[in-house]
C-alpha cells in the first residue's frame, strides 16, 4: 500500500525538469547536478586567479609595496576581481560565467520569467559566504583551535548540503535570487524516419500491417524502434555488422511472433521490415492519441484495467 | 512523394520545418553577437518565431511520437526562451538607478531594522563603557589581545596619545588602505548580515559585542583623560564604519525575521522578497566599508588636528544621511 502511495505523489509533482515560461507552454531544460557546476567554480576560481597574479607580478615589478602588505593586497585585488567578474558575466552573457560556458550550463530564472539584475547580484553576493567565505576559513585553519575548525566544518558541510538534498539543486543563493541552473539544451534536428520513400520489398508488394497487429506496442516501444533506425545509417564493419544483423534478424522475430505476422521475411528485407513496421506503428498510435487514447508503452491495457 | 501520402506529424513537421531552421539560425545569432547588435527585422522575427515554436512544440506533444522531432523541438524553443528572455539591462541605467533611488529607497523602508542595529550597537557600547567604569578587568574579557595592540589598562597616557596622534611610517597608504578593509570591522559586517538569515540573534549578539568594545575602548581612553581625542580619531572613519556595520546588521535582522515570520507566503518566497531591499542594505554597507577604508587608508595619518578630524568625519556621516534621507524621492 505504501509504495504504491509513494508512486501516485511522485507523478502529481510536476517535473523538476520543467520550466514555465511566460508563454505558457512547459519548456524541458535539465537540473544542472552539483557535480558540474563544481567543475565550472574551479574553472571560475582558476581564471580570476590567473588574472589576480598576472596583476600581482605587476605590482612586485614596480616595486610599489612591501612586503609585508603583499598578502592583504592579493586578498583585496582579488575581492575587487572576482566580485564584479561573477556579476558583470552572468549581466553580459545572460547568466553564463567563462566556466559555466565551458561547462555549457546556465542560470535561469526558477519561475521561467526573464533573469534580473537584482537576482544576479544577490546570488553572487550570496557566493561570497558560501564559497568564498568559507573557502578562506579553511586556508587558515590552524590545529591549536578546534573550536574554528568545527565552525568552518559545519559551514561547509552546510553550504553543500543544500544543493545536494534541494530537488532543484539550488545553493541558498539561488534559493534567495529565485534562480537554478540548467544544462543548455542543444536543438538536433534528425530526419524524419516517417518520410522515407516507400518501403518496397523486393516482390514490389510492401509490407501491410492490419490494425490489431498494430495493438500491441505503445509509444515507448516505438521510440526504442527509432533510436534502433537511426542507429543503422551508420555503416561499422566486420564484426560488429554481423553482431548488429544478428540482432536485427531476432528483433524482427519476436515483433513477427507477437503480431502475428504469418509471413516469414527473408534476410535481406529485415530493415525494410523494421521501417515499415515503425511507420505503420508510428500512423496508428498517433491517430488513438488523436482521439485520446495516448498508449505510454505495452502495458497500456492492464493500466487502463486498473484506473 | 506527395504530401497526402505523409501522416499527419510528418505533414506537420514538413510545413514549418523551414521556420524552426530559420529560427535555429537566429539564435544562434543572438547568442554570438549579442541581441542588441541584431537587425530589427531580425529581432523581430526572433520574438514571432520563438512564439509559434512554443504552440508547435505545444501541438507536437500532442500528436507526434516521433522523438527526434520532440527533442529538436524543446530544445530549439529553450535556446530561443533564453535568448529572448535575456536581460536587457545597461550598466550605466544600473548604477545610476541604484545610486538615485534603488538604494536610498531601500534605506527608507527598512528604517526600524537600521534603528534596531544601531540600538544593539549603542546599547553595547553603553554597557561596555560603564561595566569598564565598574571593573578595569572587563576591558581583558571584551577585547581580543589582537585588536587591541598593547593598548590596555596598564598603558600610560603617552602611549596612548602616540597612537592617536602619531603617523605609523610603515602602514599608510595602499597597504594600510588594503589591510584594513580585511581588518576585524569588515569581517564583523559581514558575518552580522550573512548570519543574520539563522534568526537574527548572531546578527544582534555580533552587533552588540562590537558596541561592548567599543564602549570598553572609549571608557579607557576618557579614564586618562583622552576622551575628546580619541573621539576624534574614532569619527574620522568610524562614523561611515560603525554605520555600516550597523546597517548589514539591519540587513541581517531583515533576512532572520523574514525567516521567522513569513506571514502568508512560504519561508523560502518570504526570504526571496527581504533579499530585495537586504541586498541593497548589504550593498549600501559594502560602500560605506569602502570609504571608511581610504578614510583610514589615507585620512587618518594625513589628518593630524582634532577638530579637523571631527570636521572631516561628521561630515561625511551627514552626506551618507542626505543621501538616504532625500534622494530618490517621488514628486507628490
Amino acid at each position: 500500500m505504501i509504495p504504491r502511495l509513494r508512486r501516485k505523489r511522485k507523478t502529481e509533482r510536476p517535473s523538476r525538469n520543467q520550466l514555465m515560461p511566460p508563454e505558457g507552454v512547459p519548456l524541458t531544460m535539465q537540473i544542472a547536478g552539483v557535480g558540474v557546476r563544481l567543475g565550472a567554480q574551479i574553472t571560475d576560481i582558476a581564471i580570476t586567479t590567473a588574472a589576480l597574479v598576472c596583476i600581482m607580478i605587476l605590482l612586485a615589478t614596480l616595486n610599489i609595496t612591501g612586503p609585508q602588505t603583499i598578502v592583504a593586497i592579493g586578498a583585496l585585488l582579488f575581492f575587487l576581481i572576482r566580485v564584479p567578474y561573477y556579476i558583470l558575466a552572468e549581466l553580459a552573457w545572460n547568466g553564463q560565467t567563462l566556466g559555466k560556458r565551458i561547462m555549457k550550463i546556465k542560470v535561469v530564472s526558477h519561475d521561467g520569467g526573464p533573469l534580473t539584475t537584482h537576482a544576479l547580484v544577490l546570488r553572487n553576493m550570496m557566493k561570497e559566504a558560501e564559497v568564498f567565505l568559507p573557502g578562506t576559513l579553511v586556508l587558515m585553519l590552524d590545529a591549536s583551535s578546534p573550536l574554528g575548525s568545527l565552525l568552518a566544518f559545519g559551514w561547509i558541510a552546510i553550504c553543500l548540503f543544500v544543493p545536494i538534498f534541494d530537488r532543484y539543486r539550488r545553493r541558498l543563493g539561488d534559493m534567495m535570487a529565485g534562480t537554478h541552473v540548467i544544462h543548455l539544451p542543444v536543438p538536433v534536428l534528425l530526419k524524419d524516419l516517417a518520410r522515407e520513400p516507400r518501403v518496397m520489398t523486393r516482390d514490389k508488394k510492401g509490407f501491410v500491417f492490419l490494425s490489431h497487429q498494430l495493438d500491441h506496442y505503445g509509444a515507448f516501444e516505438l521510440q526504442t524502434l527509432e533510436g534502433l533506425l537511426r542507429a543503422q545509417e551508420t555503416r561499422p564493419s566486420g564484426n560488429i555488422l554481423a553482431e548488429r544483423d544478428k540482432t536485427i534478424a531476432a528483433i524482427v522475430e519476436k515483433i513477427r511472433k507477437k503480431i502475428g505476422y504469418a509471413s516469414p521475411v527473408p534476410p535481406a528485407d529485415r530493415v525494410k521490415f523494421l521501417q515499415a513496421f515503425y511507420k505503420a506503428q508510428r500512423e496508428h498510435l498517433e491517430q488513438r492519441q488523436l482521439f485520446g487514447d495516448r498508449r505510454e508503452n505495452k502495458h497500456y491495457a492492464q493500466n487502463g484495467e486498473d484506473a | 512523394m506527395q504530401d497526402q501520402d505523409l501522416m499527419r506529424s510528418a505533414r506537420f513537421r514538413k510545413e514549418r520545418e523551414a521556420d524552426w531552421q530559420r529560427l535555429e539560425q537566429l539564435v544562434m545569432a543572438a547568442e554570438s553577437r549579442g541581441l542588441q547588435y541584431m537587425d530589427f527585422a531580425e529581432a523581430r522575427d526572433l520574438a514571432s518565431l520563438y512564439r509559434q515554436a512554443t504552440t508547435s512544440l505545444a501541438i507536437a506533444r500532442e500528436i507526434s511520437l516521433d522523438k527526434a522531432l520532440l527533442g529538436y523541438l524543446e530544445a530549439l524553443t529553450a535556446r530561443a526562451y533564453l535568448c529572448v528572455y535575456a536581460p536587457q539591462e545597461r550598466l550605466g541605467g544600473l548604477f545610476q538607478r541604484f545610486f538615485s533611488h534603488g538604494a536610498p529607497q531601500a534605506m527608507r523602508r527598512s528604517w526600524p531594522f537600521i534603528l534596531l542595529g544601531f540600538l544593539c550597537m549603542g546599547l553595547g557600547a553603553l554597557s561596555g563603557y560603564l561595566l569598564y567604569f565598574e571593573s578595569a578587568d572587563w576591558y581583558y574579557v571584551f577585547m581580543p589581545a589582537e585588536l587591541a595592540g598593547g593598548r590596555g589598562p596598564d598603558a600610560t597616557y603617552e602611549a596612548l596619545r602616540s597612537v592617536i596622534y602619531d603617523q605609523n611610517p610603515d602602514s599608510s597608504g595602499l597597504g594600510a588602505f588594503a589591510t584594513y578593509l580585511f581588518s576585524h570591522n569588515t569581517r564583523i559586517a559581514i558575518f552580522v548580515f550573512g548570519l543574520g538569515v539563522f534568526a537574527c540573534a548572531p546578527a544582534v549578539v555580533l552587533t552588540f559585542y562590537n558596541g561592548l568594545m567599543l564602549g570598553a575602548f572609549y571608557a579607557l581612553h576618557v579614564d586618562r583623560g583622552l576622551g575628546p581625542d580619541i573621539a576624534g580619531w574614532l569619527s574620522i572613519h568610524g562614523v561611515t564604519e560603525l554605520s555600516a556595520i550597523c546597517i548589514a546588521c539591519a540587513g541581517g535582522l531583515k533576512l532572520g525575521t523574514a525567516l521567522m515570520f513569513p506571514g502568508d507566503v512560504s519561508r523560502i518566497t518570504s526570504l526571496r522578497l527581504a533579499g530585495r531591499d537586504a541586498l541593497k542594505l548589504a550593498l549600501v554597507a559594502a560602500l560605506m566599508l569602502l570609504v571608511a577604508a581610504f578614510l583610514e587608508g589615507f585620512g587618518r595619518q594625513l589628518v593630524q588636528d582634532i577638530y579637523m578630524r571631527f570636521i572631516i568625519g561628521w561630515g561625511i556621516g551627514a552626506l551618507w544621511l542626505i543621501w538616504f534621507l532625500f534622494a530618490g524621492r517621488e514628486q507628490k
